[in-house]
């Protein structure tokens, strides 16, 4: 084979265009422009901030797409193209440095985001996402629009329940310490009442429990579990101060509820996806023993001892 | 010197601009690099200056690697082989040394554009759309040169060198302005899954597309010479390049594998990922043959030595990549650090090192003077190799754990804590790299300007 320039020039276009073609054009003239039954169109400041997001390379660390196999946020639901249709340009991404956001909205209530962006510490210890302090209280306003609306119209039943406990939450924080911890304990089931913790309190327990308080806990309720971590001064109602419980009958069952369900509408979230059963316990325990000072851990009933136990 | 030369050579001044321009930018490209992977360790540390926040600095550094240290390196190489191929003079040094400048001028916009918050927020394609313009200005001044020197050729016959340079800055021409999707200045960018397909197809082209056939013309010419050896074989050249451009154009949807697209697209891409072994090997055989028996005259000559070693991590990059594009594997390597040693692996490894032998292989030649320091260049050589070497293994090791921990249901934020002392080794190494590049520029300023080496 002769490479003549020409040979050269027109060959490689017409490779480039034609694959192009078939590669690029094709799934673009061939494409489903049905948007998926959660769609729903944003509004101008949910806009705004995803302007902010993609000024600021949100999408390096930040993908947006649940796959098949993940465990992760946003799980319940597999991306499906029809979720995409007015993202332009998209933001799939291509690492997961932070979680994936695909159905971060109503996670959190807003006060959570607000401390989250003045420092992502605050309110997740071992984050390593900068903090956008910097971006102002009207830029991290419309940047938290922006990502309450993940997720569409499911973000907007999640945000609809965080509104509403978020005024129930209120309520009874403003109504005493009294009320406010009687309040927290009557939305725990009541047979989570009676379960003491299972484990016995040890020494290794304890030091686990204080790994996982530290990853997870300490932005909000502190090192001493007072309430009065950095996130305090942006959360409302405040994170609970732990050595108002003592005497309180708080079981290690509802202290397990409390970390595995989150109190929605408040700044607590969830820890079941984080954490496993037995993290949930020694952390609870962890809590119990060095803040409240009151723990029920190895108490009856218990069952049958478990095997290991020394 | 021979007069033979001195009709072609012209002083080179493209050839200069080029080289100074990737020094430079190399310096700056890594510096960017490492202030990203200090937040990584430290996000605490320069926090709060929107400028070089962590979203910012890292489309600073991946667009000044791509178009700052590795293009402008390798285009410095093919303005000195081409017009020595052709036996004639490059069509305009003026226009060369504009184009070099108008170059430094392009980066550095995209650059501030980038740092004061302009992106368009598509990775790769971040650049805003008055910079789109001028990058293709730049390719533009780059390919006239190129084409009108071709035009003025006495050698009739094209060595594959020639193919690929030309074939490169054509094609990066036509899909960088498909891929930005340059006909849309407000948002660059198309919507919903098209979008990533573009994007994706763009993505994968400037690497398949600019550097890696820029990088073999560097290699095809480097090598023979430094070893004194003809070309292997004409017909694995001619399979080697054609199966390049086929096969790489195909490849971009594997980035897309676990997202909505059609199945059909990905098919194609797991299909044309693993036929990648096709053109890399093909070259890999031709050049490997060619040097065979005679590494020592590759050791002996620093820019053969580094062009020779991005050979061999054209070898490494190539196996992973096709080895990533499997769907099974995919499950844990992607969405992690995995992907980022690979791409630091092909861009640094791969395409970065050639160009750095290309700059080393022909600074004595446009100066006419030895290296300022040949112990300088070595230095910079095994920094830059342990750094990479280095900088791959932890942050394979990494991907791994960050995938197996994901797959098997631990969340995110129990898998940062595990991967901290991995960042600060991955920091660690990148001190390597960026100390490397920073003794380079100063040994190219030295060569270029400062060299008080007798003629050689």
């Amino acid at each position: 084979m002769r490479m003549t320039p020409a040979v050269i020039l027109f060959g490689v276009l017409a490779l480039l265009g034609s694959i192009a073609l078939v590669m690029v054009y094709w799934p673009y003239a061939q494409q489903d422009t049905t948007p998926s039954e959660i769609f729903r169109a944003r509004n101008a400041e949910e806009a705004a901030g995803r302007h902010i997001y993609l000024q600021n390379g949100c999408v390096y660390c930040h993908s947006q797409a649940i796959r098949p196999f993940d465990w992760d946020l946003g799980s319940e639901r597999i991306a499906q193209a029809g979720d995409y249709v007015a993202d332009e340009p998209i933001q799939l991404g291509s690492q997961r440095t932070g979680v994936d956001l695909s159905q971060e909205g109503g996670e959190h209530p807003d006060d959570w985001h607000h401390a989250h962006f003045i420092n992502p510490r605050y309110t997740r210890p071992s984050s390593v996402m900068p903090p956008f302090e910097w971006l102002g209280t009207e830029r991290i306003r419309a940047l938290t629009r922006y990502v309450q609306s993940l997720g569409f119209l499911q973000a907007d039943r999640r945000m609809e329940r965080q509104d509403y406990w978020k005024q129930e939450s209120i309520t009874a924080y403003e109504a005493g310490p009294d009320a406010n911890v009687r309040w927290l304990v009557e939305h725990v089931p009541e047979g989570w009442h009676r379960v003491p913790n299972p484990y016995p309190t040890t020494a290794a327990g304890l030091q686990r429990g204080q790994r996982i308080y530290q990853y997870f806990c300490i932005g909000c309720h502190g090192p001493v579990g007072d309430g009065m971590g950095p996130a305090q001064p942006w959360i409302y109602p405040p994170p609970l101060n732990f050595t108002i419980l003592k005497g309180r009958a708080i079981s290690g069952g509802i202290l397990y509820h409390q970390i595995m369900n989150g109190i929605t509408g408040t700044a607590m979230p969830y820890f079941k996806r984080d954490l496993e059963s037995q993290k949930i316990w020694e952390v609870g325990d962890y809590v119990a023993y060095y803040f409240i000072n009151q723990s029920d851990a190895n108490q009856e009933p218990k069952g049958i001892d478990a095997a290991w136990e020394p | 010197m021979s007069t033979a030369e001195d009709s072609i050579s012209h002083g080179n001044q493209t050839a200069k601009a080029f080289t100074l321009t990737s020094a430079l930018w190399f310096a700056f490209a890594t510096t960017f690099g490492m202030i990203a992977a200090g937040y990584l360790v430290a996000p605490d540390f320069m926090a709060n200056i929107e400028y070089i926040q962590f979203g910012r600095m890292r489309p600073m550094h991946v667009n000044a690697v791509l178009f700052g240290f590795v293009t402008p390196g390798l285009l410095a190489a093919a303005f000195y082989y081409l017009p020595r191929l052709m036996k004639t003079r490059l069509y305009s040094e003026k226009l060369g040394v504009f184009s070099a400048v108008f170059w430094n001028l392009t980066v550095a916009a995209g650059m501030v554009g980038v740092s004061m918050g302009y992106s368009q927020g598509r990775e790769y394609a971040e650049l805003p759309w008055v910079v789109d313009i001028l990058v293709v200005i730049s390719f533009s001044l780059v390919i006239a040169n190129f084409l009108l020197t071709i035009r003025r050729r006495t050698e009739p016959i094209l060595y594959v060198s020639i193919w690929y340079a030309a074939a490169a800055v054509v094609l990066t021409a036509c899909t960088y302005c498909l891929g930005n999707v340059i006909w849309k200045p407000d948002t660059g960018a198309l919507a919903g899954i098209p979008d990533a397909i573009l994007l994706w197809f763009y993505g994968h082209n400037v690497f398949g597309l600019l550097l890696s056939p820029m990088a073999l013309g560097v290699a095809y010419y480097v090598l023979p010479i430094a070893t004194r050896s003809p070309l292997y074989s004409h017909t694995l050249s001619l399979l080697g390049f054609w199966s390049l451009i086929v096969v790489y154009t195909h490849i971009g949807t594997h980035h897309l594998l676990q997202v909505p697209v059609p199945t059909w697209l990905k098919t194609i891409s797991i299909v044309d990922s693993v036929a990648m072994v096709i053109p890399v090997m093909v070259f890999l055989i031709n050049i490997w043959y060619t040097v065979k028996g005679k590494l020592g005259d590759v050791h002996a000559d620093i820019g053969a030595k580094f062009v020779f070693t991005g050979t061999i991590y054209y070898f490494f990059v190539n196996i992973q990549g096709s080895m990533m594009a499997l769907p099974d594997v995919q499950r844990i390597t992607h969405y992690n650090n995995w992907v980022v040693a690979h791409a630091h692996i092909g861009v640094l490894g791969f395409a970065g090192v050639t160009a750095l032998g290309g700059l080393y292989f022909i600074l004595p030649r446009i100066t006419g003077k030895p290296l300022h320091s040949t112990f300088l260049a070595d230095l910079q050589y095994w920094l830059v190799l342990i750094g990479i070497t280095g900088f791959g293994i932890v942050l394979t090791i990494v991907g791994l754990i960050q995938g197996q921990a994901w797959y098997n249901g631990e969340t995110l934020y129990r898998t940062l804590p595990e991967i901290q002392p991995y960042y600060i080794t991955r920091l660690s190494l990148g001190i390597l790299i960026m100390t490397g590049a920073y003794i380079g520029l100063y040994n190219v300023i030295r060569s270029l300007y400062f060299n008080r080496g007798a003629t050689s």
